[in-house]
This record gives C-alpha cells, sequence and structure tokens, in this order.
C-alpha cells in the first residue's frame, strides 16, 4: 500500500498497528506464563500473569484513545477505516485474552494445592494448542495474510473438539472419584477458558480478513457440536 | 431503486486537441444525490457542464457520445439549450446572484421563461423557492434589497432559489460549498437532502467528507476517465478499483 501524502496519518496508522502487536505479544506471554503455572503448580508464575495483565488493560486504553483521535482528526476512509474499527475490536478481544488467561492463572494456585492428577496434562496441551492458533492468527494480522487468518479461523474446531473431549473425560473421571471434583471443576473452567480464548482467536482472524477483504468473513465456520452428556449420564 | 432521470453512453469531450473526458458511461437516479468526486482536471466538472449542455458556449469544445433526459438525447435538434437548462438547472462554485434585488435574482427564470402570469403568482413562486432554499425567514423582509449584500451562505442559497425557480428537475451543483463556512455548509447540505425528494441532484465536490455525507451514489473521475461508481457506502467503505482507493484514502496527489 503506497503512503499517504500527509505522513503523520502513516504514523498515525503505524502507531495503532504498533500497539495491538504488543498487545498480541503480551496476551501470548500470559497465556503461556499461565500454562507454565498450571503445568509446573508454579504460584510465583501465576502471580506473575495476574500483575503482568494490568499493563494489556492499560494498552486497551491507549488503543482506544489513539482509534478514536485518528477518528476524530484524520477521517480514515476504506482499508484506513477498516484498520482503526478493527483495531477498536481487537483491542477488546485481546483484552479479554488476558484476563481469561489470568483467570487461569488463578485457578493454577488451587491446582498447586491439590494432588496431580492426569488430566491437567491434556489441559495444557489443549492450551498449546490454542496458544498456536493465537501465535498464528497475530501473524496473520502483521502480515495481512488472508490465508493464514481463514486456516486459523476454520481449525479452531480442534478446539471445540479437545474441549468436548476433556469434559467428557473429567465429568467421568469426578464421577468415578468425587473426592476429586474440586480439582476437576477447577480443571473444566481453565478447559472453557481456553476454549474461549479460542472463539476469540477466530474473531481476530474474521477481523483480519475484514480488513483486508473489506467484507465479512461469513458464518459457515465448522463448529463443534454441543457437549453430548449420552453415555455419560445414562 | 429511483427510476432512471439521466444517461450518458460514451460521452468523449475534447477542448480543442485535449481529449479532456473519455467513453464515460453513467446513469444519473431520479430523487437521487449523485455526487462526482476526483482530483482537479479529473474531468468532473467537464462532464457536469455536458448535463445541461454548458459545454456549447465554449467555442473549442466538442460533445461526442450520447446524453438522455427522460429518454430524450439532448443534443436533439429539437431541443432548445435554454429549455433544457430551466430543465436541468446549475449552482455554480462562487454564488453569483445578479446585481439585482433578492426578489428579482428568483424572479428572473420564471420571469423569461413566462411560467408566472401575474404577480401574485410570481410572489407566490419567489416565496415557495426562497422557502426551499431555507432562506425566506432570513429574507422575506428585505426582498428589494441587492442580493449582493446578502453573506455568502446566504448569496449561495439565493442561487439555490434562482435554481429551483422554475422548477428544474435536475439541479446540478459545481463545488456549491467550497466558498462557505461550516455553518453555511451544514446548512446546504441540509437543503440538498431536502431537494432530494423532489429533484434529481448532481454535486461535484472536492470534500469527499461531503460527498460520503450527502450523496447515495458516487462516481469517481480520474485523468478524464470515469473509474469507478457505485453506492456511496461501498465507494467510501470498499471500493473495487485501487484508484479509487488511493484517492479517497489521500494516497495520491
Amino acid at each position: 500500500m503506497s503512503p499517504h501524502i500527509v505522513s503523520a496519518f502513516d504514523e498515525d496508522l503505524r502507531a495503532i498497528t504498533a500497539r495491538i502487536a504488543e498487545m498480541g505479544g503480551l496476551a501470548e506471554e500470559l497465556l503461556t506464563t499461565a500454562l507454565e503455572a498450571v503445568e509446573t503448580r508454579d504460584s510465583d508464575m501465576a502471580e506473575q500473569v495476574i500483575l503482568r495483565d494490568k499493563r494489556l488493560d492499560r494498552l486497551e486504553h491507549e488503543v482506544d484513545d489513539l482509534c478514536v483521535r485518528v477518528i476524530a482528526l484524520r477521517q480514515p476512509m476504506a482499508q484506513d477505516l477498516r484498520l482503526v474499527v478493527a483495531a477498536l475490536k481487537m483491542s477488546t478481544v485481546l483484552e479479554r485474552i488476558g484476563d481469561l488467561s489470568k483467570n487461569i492463572a488463578k485457578r493454577s494456585k488451587a491446582l498447586a494445592q491439590a494432588q496431580r492428577i492426569n488430566l491437567s496434562g491434556s489441559v495444557v496441551r489443549m492450551g498449546q494448542q490454542t496458544l498456536r492458533l493465537l501465535n498464528e492468527v497475530l501473524d496473520a494480522f502483521s502480515s495481512r495474510d488472508v490465508a493464514l487468518a481463514v486456516s486459523v479461523w476454520r481449525r479452531d474446531i480442534e478446539i471445540d473438539e479437545f474441549y468436548n473431549s476433556l469434559f467428557r473425560e473429567l465429568v467421568t473421571y469426578m464421577m468415578e472419584e468425587p473426592r476429586i471434583i474440586g480439582l476437576g471443576s477447577q480443571l473444566l473452567f481453565i478447559a472453557k477458558n481456553l476454549e474461549r480464548i479460542g472463539d476469540h482467536t477466530t474473531h481476530i482472524a474474521e477481523l483480519v480478513y475484514w480488513i483486508v477483504e473489506g467484507e465479512p468473513l461469513g458464518d459457515d465456520r465448522p463448529k463443534g457440536a454441543p457437549v453430548s452428556m449420552d453415555g455419560i449420564l445414562g | 431503486m429511483s427510476p432512471v432521470k439521466m444517461t450518458a453512453r460514451g460521452v468523449n469531450v475534447y477542448y480543442g486537441d485535449n481529449h479532456a473526458l473519455r467513453d464515460v458511461s453513467v446513469d444519473i437516479l431520479d430523487k437521487t444525490v449523485t455526487a462526482f468526486i476526483g482530483p482537479s482536471g479529473c474531468g468532473k466538472s467537464t462532464f457536469l457542464r455536458c448535463l445541461n449542455r454548458m459545454n456549447d458556449t465554449i467555442p473549442t469544445a466538442r460533445v461526442e457520445g450520447s446524453i438522455t433526459l427522460d429518454g430524450q438525447d439532448i443534443h436533439d435538434p429539437a431541443v432548445d439549450p435554454v429549455q433544457l437548462r430551466a430543465r436541468v438547472g446549475m449552482v455554480f462554485q462562487k454564488p453569483n446572484p445578479f446585481p439585482k434585488s433578492i426578489y428579482d435574482n428568483v424572479a428572473y427564470g420564471p420571469r423569461i421563461h413566462g411560467l408566472a402570469r401575474d404577480r401574485a403568482e410570481l410572489d407566490a413562486i419567489v416565496e415557495r423557492a426562497l422557502t426551499r432554499a431555507a432562506l425566506w425567514n432570513e429574507v422575506k423582509d428585505r426582498l428589494s434589497s441587492p442580493g449582493t449584500g446578502l453573506s455568502g451562505g446566504q448569496q449561495q442559497r439565493l442561487c439555490i432559489a434562482r435554481a429551483i425557480a422554475t422548477s428544474p428537475e435536475v439541479l446540478l451543483m459545481d463545488e456549491p460549498c467550497s466558498a462557505l463556512d461550516p455553518i453555511a455548509t451544514a446548512q446546504i447540505e441540509e437543503l440538498i437532502d431536502e431537494l432530494r425528494q423532489t429533484y434529481s441532484l448532481v454535486i461535484v465536490t472536492h470534500s469527499m467528507q461531503q460527498a460520503a455525507r450527502v450523496s447515495q451514489k458516487t462516481a469517481f473521475f480520474h485523468m478524464g476517465q470515469l473509474v469507478e461508481q457505485g453506492d456511496t457506502t461501498k465507494i467510501f467503505t470498499n471500493p473495487s478499483d485501487r484508484r479509487t482507493q488511493d484517492y479517497i484514502t489521500g494516497r495520491f496527489g
């Protein structure tokens, strides 16, 4: 894309993109650390996530201020306008991902105090897969790579399926072993948070597509079936 | 969708050897505001002036192609250009009231076209035109003062009143707000929106925001060509042509 005649306009748009990239990097970092906290039962790491999340909240406000300023002062059009509107939404989405990661970190502190169960490894694996998608969608945003964005969008179903199978396993496990219901519920909530992060990731993929193409990605995304209780509560 | 009021097909304009407009085809819809945008010298004003044969007054100008009003070719020998301009009125960039009273400015067209049988009828036409141009309340007590004594925004509304006094079907506006302050501009834009109920309007503007605010259809001209035309919302949010995108986002001069 050729530069604007008014170069300060380009600088404003670059500043918005840079803040979003920073938020994305921070969201990845929070999720990575939260997953490590779950895996290593390290409460200090969990605490770190909770503290770092404040920076993400501040960045969200900075992005919003920048976007409002650009709209008021420069009246962006077409792709420029779509970038600014998408940045407003992405800042909200990334802040939410930070909140969900923080919530995972908080729950990891509770997990660290209880006995270790096998299924926590599965939850961490689900988290790593979610993290990969988040990583790719942020790459898709910085390189405006529509094909990569669409690929992420399609693969969210893997996260949904992972969640469904974990849900069934955890419920089965808790029925057999009522003593671990407290622990199992924590893991279930963590898995649900990861599933939500996957949804936010597809939302970012849709925004990347919209910035570039100017039209919505459509709503025929492959989705997992809602969790079935068949065979569990017979 | 509104019916088509005017059509242009394969219009080429030459000023001497200069090929100013290349193969332009466009439909102007009734009861719709169509905006022409594009950089200076792109041909948008030239094309606007084709629509009521204003280019006839330039000796070196040559217009080719077909332009119709309600299906009739406006270059047909049977069409009187003066009558045509009563049906396709024009408002210019600089307010240009006649050096006459406010009343006579508005009454001028109806008089030469014989639209009023007596003074009372003429009074009614003048009042209606000034009211529609949102100027009546400001000037009703000084109709005999000179039109040139009004403020810039009032003068432009006077020119709009003069243009609509002959009950035109199409109103062409060439940069109607470029000499006006933001308040007067907003009043003209409100007026354009109001006039759209009755007329077909075509506006040439350098202000992209103005085109986006007042029009339903937009056509983008560049270097004598019509690059892209379509719904205003589409042109300003997701244009198809790279040149349109570069122009509206401020990327080339």
